[in-house]
């Protein structure tokens, strides 16, 4: 009887909570939960098995500031985002534009080519480049023969050029990807702007900082706020291109977290989760300042 | 164009999002490969799996780590292992020989993990989701990580104390890995008695013979791998130099231990274990050794792409350094160098791995009687072992047969078997450690930077507070 004296409003609004309850539900169990049983867990110490609660509590916490190693993998960490973001962006930016050009021929072929390395799974991608920069690999054999390099040179081997090698993946593996928010962004931009600018008499370098720029910004945003949280959090070329060597120069955050859960045997969860939470602490703070510095509609 | 724009937008994240989830399964078995020291590189298990005539191998080669003890029958045991070229003939020739001899209906359900981490890998799991239904009934694990393993999850494996065997019969320094608290879990597959092997063709180039490199110094050898080098442009000495084994093997055989005790490091005041560092750095610099970024590149490049003339490593590399076979015939193996010379031989020991039962196996006494009865001292077992995966035991009973005394063409005629047992009794009993892996990285890390210019001192400082803050002391 109830039920009929219902508005419509509230039926309808009745119909969206229902609609939205399995997702709701879903996110819950395999999202939250975990996570708050990893804040939890990241309180505790001992092996998986039998865990007991740390002494002091923030023990784990307090020991990451003295853990050399994670230190390391934290700088190497923003290493690859400092220097790599950056480039990335502006690549993905510039080829955006140079693909939205209205004459270009075979667009959608050249469109495809920049996209296509996104399709490429991030493991196998990361054994591509180990073998094509392994001391008895192609890139070796090509400097060699062309007379650049005298001897074969272990890219991998050494920290400054393990570290190039993964910028450089990394650069090959996500410009295009971050290009198609840009096309994307790009085509939203109404053509009238344009002619106007060149009626006005605005060159082409002009036209892009004063117009194509600001106008992006919302799409710049975001794909900063994406490479900086992907970055954050990056393993697989970490442990597929280099396993973190030589020395563990090249080691990232995850793959350190990685290493003191599964990797070595060492299986100190406790220890892993509270680095987890820390890294998601940073991802937090670098977005929460990255929309407050890009938005400002208030 | 706008909607067809938004239509490659959405198809490209769910390629993205398609292609995370296919990677993250994928890199957690491909991750740790610098971690193992026993399992051979999985291009020679599938160049083996191709060779084998045996169908048996075709059904052996299943990549998924999974198992299904639930439904499997009363003579059914299933068990994990990772080396389609070494413990996995040694296996199927333990079945062979139990249905033989004991009972016809058996069968073995061998499990095949792409490398030894993914065992380690699945009981970390099971023990911290505290359900063990999903390991199947033995696994085969490696010694050095056994301790820790049982120490962290203690009900993870069951003791075969009551198993009927003989233990007196094998080697005490191979099941000091598998007895906690004097009471014993594991079964002795093979033995990681260090051998020492060299090209006699490369070393005759330099002028030298293999009874030259027997007893000699490490800057004999330096010196000797220099000349070599020149020579034939082939290094004396190639390791993983993120699992760099040299270390635990060189201070082995002079006795000495990384470890004070369980839970001790002994490394920057350890002036063997200083010498020895600069040893390995040395060698590198002068081009004797060749430090591979990792483990598949030290066997695929270094041993299997022939670029050494000498290779040192437990036992269980030699089918690894069998896979060139245009270099049959050229290969002898002898003792390792050590720091002293002068006619002292050194004789270590590294990796190997022995079969435990694990929790999950409701057939433990069946499952007890086929690996006493097998990996307990049978020499059908252990001849077949050594025929199919040169797997060499350290049963002293069973390694007298005369499959052993037989001479090998590979390693030119030599009796490598037979010399690798008597060298096995050599081997001195050492100071062990949970963390033996874990000290094994942080070395590593310390010979790079030493390598990379840092100072040895602070270096192998850092291994040590790094270490120690591992083991939370």
């Amino acid at each position: 009887m109830k039920a009929k004296k219902m508005s419509v409003t509230a039926k309808q609004r009745r119909a969206g909570w229902i609609y939205l309850t399995p997702a709701t539900l879903l996110i819950a169990i395999m999202s939250f939960y975990p996570m708050v049983q990893a804040l939890f867990t990241s309180f505790k110490t001992g092996s998986s098995a039998h865990m007991r609660w740390a002494d002091p509590i923030f023990n784990n916490y307090i020991r990451m500031f003295r853990d050399k190693l994670f230190i390391r993998s934290l700088g190497n960490t923003f290493l690859y985002l400092i220097v790599e973001v950056p480039i990335m962006l502006i690549l993905a930016i510039l080829l955006a534009q140079l693909l939205n050009n209205k004459d270009l021929k075979f667009k959608g072929f050249f469109r495809t080519c920049v996209f296509l390395p996104c399709a490429t799974s991030l493991v196998s991608y990361s054994l591509i480049f180990k073998s094509l920069f392994a001391t008895n690999g192609l890139i070796n054999l090509i400097l060699v023969k062309l007379g650049i390099f005298e001897s074969n040179y272990n890219f991998l081997g050494t920290p400054s050029s393990a570290r190039a090698i993964i910028i450089i993946a990394l650069i090959w593996r996500w410009t295009g990807y971050n290009m198609v928010f840009y096309l994307a962004g790009l085509q939203n931009i109404e053509y009238s702007v344009y002619e106007a600018a060149k009626i006005d008499g605005a060159n082409g370098w002009k036209t892009f900082w004063k117009i194509t720029v600001p106008l992006l910004k919302p799409t710049i945003v975001m794909t900063m706020i994406m490479s900086i949280n992907g970055t954050l959090q990056l393993f697989d070329e970490s442990v597929n291109l280099t396993s973190g060597g030589p020395a563990n120069t090249t080691i990232t955050m995850s793959h350190y977290i990685y290493n003191n859960s599964f990797g070595k045997g060492v299986a100190n969860f406790g220890y892993a989760s509270a680095l987890s939470f820390l890294v998601f602490m940073m991802v937090a703070v670098l977005s929460a300042i990255n929309m407050k510095a890009g938005d400002k509609r208030d | 164009m706008r909607k067809k724009l938004v239509s490659i937008l959405l198809a490209t994240v769910t390629t993205v999002s398609l292609a995370a989830c296919g990677s993250s399964t994928a890199s957690t078995t491909a991750s740790s490969t610098a971690g193992d020291s026993t399992a051979t590189a999985t291009s020679d298990a599938s160049a083996a799996a191709s060779e084998s005539t045996d169908t048996a191998a075709a059904t052996a080669a299943t990549t998924a780590v999974n198992v299904d003890t639930a439904n499997e029958g009363d003579d059914t045991l299933s068990v994990y292992a990772w080396d389609a070229n070494f413990n996995i003939p040694a296996l199927k020739d333990a079945e062979k020989d139990y249905q033989d001899n004991v009972d016809p209906n058996f069968k073995l359900n061998i499990i095949q993990a792409s490398q030894s981490s993914d065992v380690e890998n699945a009981i970390t799991l099971a023990a911290s989701a505290g359900d063990y239904s999903t390991l199947p009934d033995i696994v085969l694990f490696q010694d050095h990580y056994f301790h820790k393993y049982v120490t962290d999850y203690p009900d993870a494996f069951q003791s075969v104390d009551d198993a009927g065997v003989d233990w007196t019969d094998f080697g005490a320094e191979k099941l000091s890995y598998s007895t906690v608290d004097n009471k014993h879990y594991g079964f002795p597959v093979d033995n990681g008695t260090v051998i020492m092997a060299y090209r006699v063709d490369l070393l005759k180039q330099a002028g030298y013979t293999i009874d030259d490199m027997k007893g000699i110094s490490w800057d004999d050898f330096i010196k000797i791998g220099q000349e070599v080098y020149a020579k034939t442009g082939k290094y004396l000495l190639s390791m993983d130099g993120d699992g760099n084994d040299l270390v635990y093997m060189m201070l082995q055989a002079e006795g000495v231990s990384q470890f004070k005790d369980n839970t001790t490091p002994y490394i920057s005041d350890n002036k063997t274990l200083v010498e020895v560092v600069n040893k390995i750095v040395e060698m590198q610099q002068k081009n004797v050794l060749y430090l591979a970024n990792d483990w598949s590149e030290y066997t695929d490049q270094t041993i299997m792409g022939d670029m050494v003339a000498g290779v040192m490593n437990g036992n269980w590399i030699i089918p690894t350094i069998e896979q060139v076979k245009d270099n049959s015939g050229k290969w002898e193996i002898t003792t390792m160098p050590t720091l002293e010379g002068n006619g002292k031989e050194g004789y270590a020991s590294n990796g190997g791995s022995s079969l435990y039962i694990t929790a999950n196996c409701k057939k433990a006494d069946l499952a007890k009687k086929f690996l006493a009865y097998t990996f307990g001292g049978s020499t059908v077992t252990y001849d077949g072992a050594l025929k199919d995966g040169g797997v060499i035991t350290t049963c002293i009973s069973a390694g007298k047969s005369d499959a052993y005394q037989a001479g090998v063409a590979y390693f030119n005629n030599q009796p490598i078997y037979s010399q690798i047992v008597a060298m096995g009794a050599n081997v001195p009993v050492i100071q062990q450690s949970d963390y033996h892996y874990d000290c094994r990285t942080q070395i590593a890390a310390a010979i790079q930077n030493i390598i990379g210019g840092a100072d040895a001192t602070s270096a192998l400082k850092d291994a040590e507070d790094q270490l120690n803050m591992d083991m939370g002391n």
